[in-house]
């Protein structure tokens, strides 16, 4: 079939291209704007202007929030605290999955519906509740009590997300291995395991970066400048001395943001193939 | 097979039966030949007497049906004493009583469960024998426990995690949303906290004239966080489908170099993005207007952030921002599923590239993606991120306030969730809102919910 290239035709492919460069203009400068920002001599957004290129490039900025600050405690609390949380999640909540999608038990269906409930619950609304409770436990101002936190709040989505990839995977499968002997804690490690490799990838992923940015729970858990999640020591930066340490700031916000694009690009393909299984297909 | 059924069988039933409900667990051991099963349930039930009925004091157990439990209810009833005469740190702390009390009734709950379970399993195992003539004693009752021991331990976690960290905050929340805790009069240990029934409800829901600047500010934050929810909603999903649709235009050549750049904002947090763009549009020292200043298009700067109502445009502009890349590459996966036979047929029929997109992939994403839509809709509905970040650059309030936000907390571009946040950490603490709020975040949420279950494969199948 030949296509004919009538005018219409080529306006309209000229129009796309019009706009989707207007959209990678308005993705690129903010982005190219903190890069920027986080190499420049002045410390103030006034200093900066419309072009954050115009002066020569330094270090200084990162060398102020590692002497000045305590950036690197932040990072390591926070990295600390993501490998908790994305161990613990994977564990608990693929074993949970997985005796919710293959045994029968009391009470089953009505704590697989309570879960669904619990997951609109953003986590801060009981946080006068989580706040006494880490203060009676005495996991107030430490890292696992955080952690704590966040297992929790991590259990009811992802267990759902979990258990309806494995209901894909047929019963058969782990009956062999229990008919030849296997013990179930033995059908689980060494046949499904395996099998679900895929979502448990999205789980140790998604678990992982969720406590990087994440503000509301650190903040009432939190209190010590040395406790401080990287969340919190960013806002603590910015926060109410306006724009005056924005370049310290784009600094810090760039030390993130890069290993987050990173693994990001080089975990694109799985991460979209699970996100299309959990989010549409269900 | 059938098995007569003898007068005796039914006096079994009847003699298990009285026995277990006089004490949990007797007739399992007396009758039904289940004396470990029987033996478990009778240290529980020895176990919650204990602990109904003595104290430990000072001078050691003492037998006055005061136990821990008894005194966490009562506790949790009263919401301890208010004693002026004593020094602030030793009065009784209403909160922490409270949440005690909870947790005695949950432990409560729990063990009138197990007393219904027993009761449960003696008619089970009486209904066995009188089908088969049979009872299947110890033996059947430890192999079960073997079988079960996997996903009881493999729970357990689970469990306990979500009852102290998730449904007891919720319970908790809800309870104080019937108390008057909150600054300056109600704050423990220095004082009480009371019952107040349904108060904080009429005070938000306009019934108090003396505090209808609450209902005012819950009028305005609950417009703004539905009209929020949906339009940020649906600028995210047709933005990201309008790229997802371009980008699969033949036409474009480039197209991965462009999906390249479009995820970037998606592999960045949204909390980084929106702390950035708050800067951006710093109505004062931002890039934004100093670029519109420099090309000529205004005069004068813009108040980004400040502005009550176009405060509320950038709020959902910088969401958008953050938010379409996940939605182009959901349009993009479902889109490349339809069959390409679609087109050619309507190619031959003589339809447009325009007809095709609004006739044929615009229907079908559309119902492919509505889970995908609802989920979007309750993020945005909890999306604190986006009234908070973006604003800190402006402190605390945006704006020319609205006449209550100084005793409300409110400003123009707070949603519940925010809304919650700022009752509970900032001052005046008012923590008996906030619990209203989040019951009514629980009410705006849970239809959605679940709808959204209503439609997964498992409920379908019934085989949840």
């Amino acid at each position: 079939m030949v296509r004919s290239l009538s005018w219409r035709r080529i306006l309209n492919v000229a129009m796309i291209h019009i706009i989707l460069l207007a959209v990678v203009v308005v993705i690129i400068y903010p982005l190219l704007y903190v890069v920027g920002s986080a190499f420049s001599p002045v410390s103030s957004l006034q200093g900066i202007g419309i072009n954050p290129f115009s002066q020569a490039p330094t270090l200084l900025q990162f060398r102020k929030l590692f002497n000045e600050t305590n950036y690197l405690t932040w990072y390591r609390n926070t990295l600390t605290i993501a490998v908790m949380v994305s161990i613990a999640t994977l564990i608990i909540t693929s074993t949970a999955a997985y005796i919710f999608s293959r045994f029968k038990f009391l009470m089953r269906k009505q704590l697989m519906v309570s879960f669904l409930v619990f997951q609109i619950f953003p986590s801060f609304v009981g946080m006068v509740a989580i706040y006494i409770l880490l203060l009676r436990i005495g996991g107030l101002d430490t890292k696992w009590g955080l952690a704590l936190v966040y297992i929790a709040g991590n259990i009811p989505y992802n267990t759902w997300l979990v258990k309806s990839y494995m209901d894909s995977i047929p019963k058969s499968f782990d009956e062999a291995a229990r008919i030849d002997g296997a013990s179930n804690f033995v059908a689980y490690t060494r046949i499904i395991l395996p099998i679900a490799k895929p979502i448990l990838t999205f789980l140790l992923i998604t678990s992982f970066t969720g406590p990087w940015m994440d503000f509301i729970i650190p903040r009432l858990v939190l209190r010590s400048d040395k406790q401080f999640t990287l969340a919190l020591g960013l806002f603590n930066l910015i926060n109410g001395r306006a724009a005056n340490n924005y370049t310290m700031f784009a600094a810090g916000a760039l030390l993130v943001a890069v290993p987050f694009v990173a693994l990001f690009l080089i975990g694109q393909k799985s991460l979209l193939t699970a996100l299309g299984a959990a989010g549409v297909k269900e | 097979m059938d098995v007569p059924l003898k007068k005796t069988d039914v006096s079994l039933r009847k003699k298990a039966l009285i026995t277990g409900i006089l004490f949990m667990g007797l007739g399992h051991i007396l009758f039904l030949k289940q004396q470990v099963k029987g033996a478990v349930y009778m240290v529980t039930e020895l176990a919650a007497l204990f602990f109904i009925a003595f104290e430990t004091t000072a001078a050691g157990l003492s037998l006055n049906f005061n136990g821990i439990l008894i005194r966490g209810i009562r506790g949790f009833i009263t919401l301890g004493v208010f004693d002026p005469s004593l020094p602030v740190t030793e009065r009784d702390h209403s909160i922490f009583i409270m949440i005690d009390g909870l947790i005695c009734i949950v432990v409560l709950v729990l063990l009138i469960a197990i007393y219904a379970l027993s009761i449960r399993d003696t008619l089970k195992i009486t209904a066995d024998y009188e089908n088969t003539g049979k009872l299947s004693g110890n033996k059947e009752f430890l192999h079960t426990v073997s079988d079960r021991a996997f996903p009881s331990i493999g729970l357990s976690p689970v469990i306990i995690l979500l009852t102290f960290f998730v449904i007891l905050p919720i319970l908790f929340s809800f309870f104080i949303a019937f108390t008057n805790y909150s600054y300056p009069d109600n704050i423990p240990p220095a004082n009480k906290v009371d019952w107040v029934g349904i108060k904080n409800f009429v005070d938000l829901f306009g019934g108090s004239s003396a505090m209808s600047m609450w209902s005012t500010a819950l009028g305005r934050v609950l417009a703004w966080t539905l009209i929020w929810g949906v339009t940020s909603t649906a600028c995210v999903y047709f933005c990201g489908m309008f790229m997802a649709i371009s980008l699969l235009n033949r036409d474009i050549k480039i197209a991965p170099f462009f999906r390249g750049i479009f995820i970037l904002p998606y592999a960045v947090p949204a909390t980084l993005s929106l702390m950035v763009w708050s800067n951006l549009l710093n109505g004062t020292f931002g890039p934004l207007n100093q670029m519109l200043m420099a090309v000529g298009i205004i005069d004068r700067n813009i108040p980004w952030l400040t502005d009550p109502n176009i405060a509320k445009v950038s709020m959902i502009l910088a969401n958008t921002w953050t938010g379409f890349p996940y939605h182009m590459l959901m349009v993009t996966s479902i889109m490349t599923s339809i069959s390409p036979d679609i087109y050619e047929a309507a190619s031959i029929d003589g339809a447009s590239q325009w007809q095709k997109t609004a006739k044929i992939t615009m229907p079908l994403v559309l119902t492919q993606t509505l889970p995908l839509i609802i989920m979007s809709f309750t993020y945005n509905i909890n999306n604190f991120g986006a009234a908070f970040f973006l604003f800190m650059g402006a402190g605390a309030t945006v704006g020319p306030p609205a006449a209550d936000t100084v005793s409300t907390n409110a400003n123009s571009v707070d949603i519940v969730v925010s809304w919650i946040y700022k009752l509970t950490l900032n001052n005046p603490q008012k923590f008996q809102y906030a619990a209203v709020l989040a019951v009514l975040v629980f009410v705006i949420l849970t239809p959605f919910a679940i709808w959204n279950y209503t439609r997964t494969k498992s409920y379908k199948e019934s085989d949840l």
